[in-house]
C-alpha cells in the first residue's frame, strides 16, 4: 500500500519534471497546447467563439462567430497566432497608398518636413523674404508649392494621411485581424509619436517593420528593434546622448597615421570642435529620456526595482545609439557623410555598426565602466554592452511579470487577476519571452473565460469605429473620414504625446463629451452620413426588409452584436419603436434627410485621393412626389435609426 | 471614483432650468445681468493659455535700455522713444521693460495692477525642442518624461472638493492636451455647439435617438457607462438652455475671429452657464518666428495683438465674473538673444508670460532679466531660465484654486514663490 503510494508520487514528480522539461527544452516556439477551458466556465462553443472574436479581432463580421465555430475555434486561433493569412483583398485596397511602403530614405527624400521645405525655398528665392513678414500667404504658399514640385518634395501630411488609412483598411478588412490587434498593443507599448515633428517621419516604417512583424515571436528581439529603430532614437531623444570620455581620441589620431597632412589637420581640427563641444555641454551631452523610459515603461514597470543610478549608468551604457546613414537630408545625413568620408569598411574597425537605418557610433559612446541593476559592465563594451543590457532588461523578472500583466490588462480585464497574471510571467520567463506562448497561457486559463473577463473591457474609439464597420459590412472608400471621427470620440491616433501611451482602460475612453460622440457616429455611421463610407443595410439581413420597427431591432441587434444577452436593451427600447406616429415622423424626416444629404455628398466630395462615395439612396424629390418610394424611403430611414441607436448602445461599446 | 460625480442629484438642473428656460425672457435678461445667485458653491476660475511655439519674450517685453540686446538684434530692437521712426515705440512699463506697441490693449491692466509679467521664465530643463519643452511644461516635470498625468489634471484633483459637473476641466481643443491627461475628469469641447445628439437634417431623428440613447444608457450593467451617459444628458440639457450659436458678449465686446478669440468666446460662456467650471485650457499658434518676424507689424505683431486683444475681450466681456477668473499664459522656452539671418530668431531658454486677474500682484515686471551681456547668457547665447514655470504656476494655483499641495501639483519641485499673486 505504502510503496504504492510512493510509487504514485515518484510518477507525479518524474511526470511533473517530464513536462517541465520540454517546456524548457521546446523554448521558444509553441511551448503550450491550445486548451481552451470554456467549456468549464459553462460557455458554449459559439459564445467561446464570440468571445475570442471580442478579445482578438477587430469586432465579428456578420455570421463569423458560425464560421469559426464550424472550423473549429482551436483552429481559427492557431492560424490567427500564426498571423499569415492571405490578404489579397486587402492588399488590393492598400495598393492606392504608395507612401506606406517607402523605406526611411524614400521617406527623407520624398517628405521632408515643413520647415525645411520653407527654409530651402526661402533660400533658394521660391519665397521673398519680404512676403514673410508682410504675411503674403498666397505668395508664400505658391512659392512653396513650385518649389516642391520642382524638387518633388510632398507635404507630410499626405504621409501620415496614407498611414492613417492603412491602419484603419487592415484593421478593418485583414484577415490577420490577431497581428493587427497585437500591432497596435506594442505599438502603444513601445509609443512613439507624430506630434514630435523629429520622429514623425520613421513612424509608418516603425510601425511596418518593427512592430508589425515582431509582435507574436520574441520579447527582447522586439525591445531590440525598437531600440534602434530612428524612430525611437528620436522620440526620446537617445541618438543625441554622449559620453564625456570620447574613446575615439587616441584611436582616431592612429587611424591618422597614414594621412595626409591636410587630412590629419581637418581630423585635429575636427576633434578639437568635439571636445569643446563636449565640454560646454555640462553633462557631457547624455540624455537620459530613453534610458528611463525603457525601464519604465518598456521593460521592468515603474515598481521594477530599479533606481536612478541605475538610468544614468544604463544612459551611458547606450551612448552612441544612434541614426544610421539614412539619407542626404533629415537626421541620418550626418553619419551619411561620415559614411562617405571614411567608408564602412574603417568605421567597423574602429567599432562602429551599421545595420540598416541604426548606427552604433562609437565616437559618442562613453567608455567608462558602469554598473546596471548590480551588474557590472566594464570599461570598453562597446556596442555589445548596449546588446547585453537590453537583454538583461528583457529577461528580468520585473519585465516578465509588467508584460504579462499589460497584455492580461489589454485582453482579460482593466484590472486582471493576480492568479492570471503570474501564470503567464511564468510562461514567459520559462519560455525566454515568447509573446506567442503567453497569449496560449492566458487563454488556456480559467480567468480568462469568467464573468468578469466578458464583455469587461470598453472599446477604444477606434475598436468602436472598426468594429462598427465590420458588423455591418461596411465598405470603406475614404479611412480618413473615420479617422476623424475616432479623433472626435477622443483617440487621436498616432498622437499619444506621452511614451506612455494610451492607457488601456475604460474610465480613460468614457466621458461625457467623447461618450455623446460615439451615439452620434452610430448615428452617422447607420444614415450614411459619413462620406466615403458605405452600407447595405438590407443585405446583412438577406434583403428582407424586417415588418416593423420592432422586428428590426431584434434582427440587427443579433446580428450586430452576436450571443449577447440582449433583453434589456431591446425591452428599453422597444415602447419607443411602438409610438403610433413614429411611421410617420420618420417618413418625414426622410424626405428632408435624402435631400439634405444629397447636398452634403456634394460638399464633401473634394477630399484627394479618395473617390467621392456614389449615391445610393432615391433623391428627395421623388420620395415627395411617389408615395411607395415614400415609404420605402421611410422605412430606410427607420432602420438606420435602428441601427445607429445599436452602435451607439451601451452594450455596443462592450467587448 | 463614480460617486464624486453626482451630478446635480439634488435637483440642481431643474432649478437651473427655471432660471433659464421657463420664464419670460424679460426676467431672464433681468437674471442674466445680474451675477447669478450660484447653483454651486462660487468657485474661482482659473483659465490657461498655451501659446504654442515659443514666444520671443524678448520682443514682447522689451528691456530697451539694454544696449547688448540693441547689437544683438540689428533689425529687430524696438526702443520706446516716442517719435524716433516711423515705428510705432514700445510702451514704457518702468523705465526699463517697454510693452510691444501691438499690446497696447494690455497697457490699462497694467497700470491698474490687474496684468502682472514674469520675465526670464522658463524650465529648468534646458532642451530646446518644442515636443520636449512643451511635454515637460504640460506634465510639470522637467525631467521626466513618463509622467502620465498632466498639471492641470493633477490640479483638478487637488480642488479640494467633489466634482459636481463633467465641466470642472474643459479644454476648448478637439482633443486633450497633454496638461490635462491623467484620472481626474476632464473634457475637450471644440465647439459648444456640437455637445448634443446630432443627425444632421433630420432633428426628429435626433431627438429620437436621444431619448433612445439616455434610456438605454439608463439601464446598462456598467456603473462607467451608466454614469457617464447620464452625465452627458444632463450636460447637452445645461448647454441647450441657452443658445450658443447666438451668444452675444457683454459691454459691446467684440472677439477676433481667431482661433484664440473664439475658444476664450466660449470659456466665458461656460462661466456665464454657471456649469461648474474650474480650470480652463486654451491654444494660440504661430509663435515659432525664425523667419522675418517683423516690428511693430509683422507676425509676430500680429500674434500678440490677437493674445491681447483677446484675452482683453474675454476680460471685459466677463466684467461681473472679474473677481472670480485668473487668466495665466505659457510657453514652452523664449527665443535666442540675437536674431538670426532670416530676420527671426531660434529657439532659446527664457520667455516672459502674463497672468491677468484682481488677485495678481500686478503693475511689476516680476523675475529677473540681467544685461544681456554674452557672459550673462545661458549656453552664451540666450535670455537665462532665472524662475522656474513650476514656482509661478503653483503660485497662481495655490492662491486662486486654493490648491495647497504642491508636492502633488509638482512633484520634485522646491516649492520656491516669487509673489506673482497678492499674498
Amino acid at each position: 500500500m505504502k510503496s504504492n503510494i510512493r510509487n504514485f508520487y515518484w510518477c507525479a514528480i518524474l511526470f511533473i519534471c517530464a513536462i517541465m522539461c520540454s517546456s524548457f527544452v521546446r523554448g521558444i516556439g509553441f511551448a503550450n497546447k491550445l486548451a481552451m477551458p470554456y467549456k468549464k466556465a459553462g460557455l458554449t462553443t459559439e459564445q467561446a467563439a464570440a468571445h475570442l472574436l471580442s478579445r482578438f479581432t477587430y469586432g465579428a463580421q456578420p455570421g463569423q462567430v458560425k464560421e469559426i465555430t464550424k472550423m473549429g475555434i482551436d483552429k481559427w486561433l492557431k492560424n490567427q497566432l500564426e498571423g499569415d493569412l492571405k490578404d489579397d483583398e486587402l492588399n488590393l485596397l492598400l495598393a492606392k497608398y504608395d507612401a506606406i511602403n517607402f523605406t526611411n530614405t524614400q521617406v527623407d527624400e520624398t517628405f521632408p518636413r515643413a520647415p525645411s521645405i520653407r527654409r530651402f525655398a526661402i533660400d533658394q528665392g521660391y519665397i521673398n523674404k519680404d512676403s514673410v513678414s508682410t504675411g503674403n500667404r498666397k505668395h508664400e504658399r505658391e512659392g512653396l508649392e513650385a518649389y516642391m514640385k520642382t524638387k518633388g518634395y510632398r507635404p507630410q501630411q499626405e504621409l501620415f494621411r496614407q498611414f492613417f488609412s492603412q491602419k484603419i483598411l487592415r484593421a478593418a478588412y485583414s484577415n490577420n485581424q490577431f497581428r493587427e490587434i497585437m500591432t497596435d498593443f506594442w505599438f502603444n507599448h513601445f509609443n512613439v509619436a507624430l506630434n514630435k515633428p523629429q520622429c514623425a517621419a520613421y513612424v509608418p516604417a516603425y510601425e511596418r517593420d518593427v512592430i508589425r512583424p515582431n509582435v507574436f515571436g520574441n520579447f527582447e528581439k522586439l525591445l531590440m528593434k525598437t531600440a534602434k529603430s530612428p524612430a525611437m532614437l528620436l522620440y526620446l531623444d537617445n541618438f543625441t546622448s554622449s559620453g564625456t570620455n570620447m574613446p575615439m581620441s587616441d584611436r582616431t589620431m592612429e587611424m591618422m597615421v597614414n594621412q595626409t597632412p591636410e587630412q590629419k589637420r581637418k581630423a585635429n581640427e575636427r576633434l578639437a570642435r568635439t571636445k569643446k563641444a563636449a565640454q560646454n555641454k555640462k553633462q557631457g551631452g547624455l540624455n537620459e529620456n530613453y534610458a528611463r523610459e525603457v525601464m519604465e515603461l518598456h521593460t521592468l514597470g515603474v515598481d521594477g526595482g530599479y533606481t536612478q543610478s541605475d538610468v544614468t549608468q544604463a544612459a551611458k551604457i547606450l551612448t552612441g545609439w544612434s541614426i544610421g546613414p539614412i539619407g542626404q537630408i533629415g537626421y541620418g545625413a550626418a553619419a551619411k557623410k561620415t559614411l562617405e568620408r571614411i567608408g564602412e569598411q574603417k568605421m567597423t574597425e574602429q567599432g562602429y555598426v551599421i545595420e540598416g537605418d541604426f548606427m552604433f557610433a562609437i565616437n559618442r559612446h562613453d567608455n567608462s565602466e558602469k554598473t546596471v541593476l548590480g551588474r557590472k559592465f566594464p570599461a570598453g563594451g562597446g556596442y555589445e554592452e548596449g546588446v547585453e543590457l537590453l537583454k538583461m532588461l528583457a529577461e528580468h523578472p520585473s519585465t516578465a511579470k509588467f508584460i504579462s500583466k499589460k497584455i492580461a490588462t489589454r485582453f482579460v480585464n482593466d484590472v486582471p487577476p493576480a492568479s492570471l497574471v503570474d501564470k503567464m510571467a511564468k510562461s514567459f520567463t520559462a519560455s525566454k519571452g515568447d509573446i506567442k506562448s503567453v497569449i496560449i497561457t492566458m487563454v488556456n486559463a480559467p480567468e480568462f473565460w469568467t464573468e468578469e473577463a466578458l464583455r469587461e473591457k470598453t472599446k477604444s474609439p477606434f475598436e468602436l469605429a472598426i468594429s462598427a464597420v465590420r458588423s455591418l459590412n461596411a465598405q470603406i472608400d475614404r479611412p480618413y473620414e473615420l479617422y476623424s471621427w475616432i479623433n472626435k470620440m477622443g483617440q487621436q491616433m498616432y498622437y499619444y504625446q506621452a511614451p506612455t501611451g494610451f492607457p488601456d482602460n475604460g474610465q480613460y475612453w468614457i466621458n461625457t463629451g467623447s461618450l455623446l460622440n460615439r451615439m452620434n457616429f452610430g448615428l452617422a455611421l447607420a444614415s450614411q452620413r459619413i462620406p466615403g463610407i458605405s452600407l447595405n443595410l438590407p443585405a446583412l439581413n438577406n434583403n428582407m426588409e424586417p415588418e416593423s420597427a420592432e422586428a428590426a431591432l431584434l434582427t440587427y441587434s443579433k446580428l450586430i452584436i452576436p450571443e449577447r444577452d440582449l433583453a434589456q436593451t431591446i425591452a428599453r427600447l422597444k415602447p419607443m419603436l411602438n409610438d403610433p406616429n413614429l411611421q410617420q415622423k420618420v417618413a418625414k424626416a426622410a424626405e428632408k434627410s435624402n435631400a439634405d444629404k444629397q447636398n452634403n455628398n456634394i460638399n464633401s466630395m473634394n477630399m484627394e485621393m479618395e473617390k467621392p462615395d456614389k449615391f445610393k439612396l432615391g433623391n428627395g424629390k421623388k420620395a415627395n412626389e411617389n408615395p411607395v418610394i415614400k415609404q420605402q424611403a421611410g422605412n430606410a430611414t427607420m432602420l438606420a435609426q435602428v441601427v445607429g441607436v445599436i452602435i451607439g448602445s451601451p452594450e455596443f461599446q462592450r467587448k | 471614483m463614480i460617486s464624486r460625480r453626482g451630478f446635480i442629484k439634488g435637483g440642481g438642473l431643474a432649478l437651473f432650468g427655471i432660471g433659464l428656460g421657463g420664464i419670460p425672457g424679460f426676467v431672464v435678461d433681468a437674471v442674466a445681468n445680474t451675477v447669478n445667485s450660484p447653483l454651486y458653491k462660487k468657485r474661482k476660475i482659473l483659465v490657461c493659455i498655451f501659446q504654442r511655439g515659443a514666444m520671443d519674450g524678448l520682443m514682447a517685453v522689451t528691456p530697451f535700455t539694454d544696449d547688448f540686446l540693441k547689437a544683438a538684434r540689428p533689425s529687430l530692437f524696438m526702443t520706446a522713444a516716442k517719435g524716433a521712426s516711423n515705428e510705432k515705440p514700445l510702451i514704457d512699463l518702468d523705465g526699463k521693460f517697454g510693452l510691444h506697441p501691438a499690446m497696447a490693449a494690455f497697457e490699462p491692466m497694467f497700470r491698474e495692477k490687474r496684468l502682472s509679467i514674469v520675465h526670464g521664465i522658463g524650465s529648468p530643463n534646458n532642451t530646446r525642442s518644442h515636443f520636449d519643452a512643451q511635454d515637460f511644461m504640460e506634465s510639470g516635470t522637467p525631467f521626466k518624461k513618463g509622467t502620465t498625468s498632466g498639471w492641470l489634471n493633477r490640479a483638478v484633483g487637488l480642488l479640494g472638493h467633489e466634482a459636481t459637473t463633467p465641466f470642472q476641466g474643459v479644454s476648448l481643443t478637439s482633443s486633450l492636451p497633454r496638461s490635462f491627461y491623467g484620472e481626474n475628469p476632464a473634457v475637450a469641447i471644440k465647439n459648444l455647439a456640437d455637445f448634443n445628439i446630432q443627425l444632421r437634417g433630420n432633428a426628429a431623428g435626433a431627438k429620437m435617438a436621444s431619448k433612445s440613447f439616455e434610456d438605454l444608457y439608463d439601464q446598462t450593467s456598467s456603473d462607467l457607462l451608466k454614469h457617464t451617459g447620464k452625465e452627458s444628458f444632463e450636460a447637452i440639457k445645461m448647454l441647450q438652455k441657452t443658445d450658443v450659436k447666438n451668444y452675444k458678449p457683454e459691454n459691446n465686446v467684440v472677439y477676433p475671429t481667431s482661433a484664440l478669440g473664439n475658444s476664450l468666446k466660449q470659456i466665458a460662456q461656460l462661466i456665464k452657464m454657471d456649469v461648474g467650471m474650474e480650470i480652463a485650457f486654451a491654444e494660440s499658434g504661430g509663435w515659432d518666428t525664425h523667419f522675418n518676424q517683423g516690428k511693430d507689424s509683422g507676425v509676430f505683431a500680429r500674434n500678440v495683438n490677437d493674445l491681447s486683444t483677446s484675452m482683453m475681450a474675454f476680460w471685459n466681456d466677463l466684467a461681473k465674473y472679474q473677481d472670480e477668473v485668473t487668466v495665466m499664459t505659457m510657453t514652452e522656452f523664449g527665443r535666442t538673444v540675437a536674431q538670426n539671418g532670416t530676420g527671426g530668431t531660434d529657439h532659446g531658454r527664457g520667455s516672459c508670460n502674463f497672468i491677468l486677474g484682481n488677485s495678481v500682484n500686478g503693475g511689476l515686471v516680476h523675475g529677473l532679466v540681467n544685461p544681456l551681456a554674452k557672459e550673462n547668457l545661458e549656453d552664451g547665447r540666450d535670455l537665462a531660465v532665472t524662475t522656474d514655470f513650476r514656482s509661478v504656476f503653483s503660485e497662481v494655483a495655490d492662491v486662486h484654486l486654493g490648491i495647497a499641495n504642491d508636492k502633488v501639483l509638482f512633484p520634485d519641485f522646491d516649492g520656491k514663490k516669487i509673489g506673482v499673486m497678492k499674498s
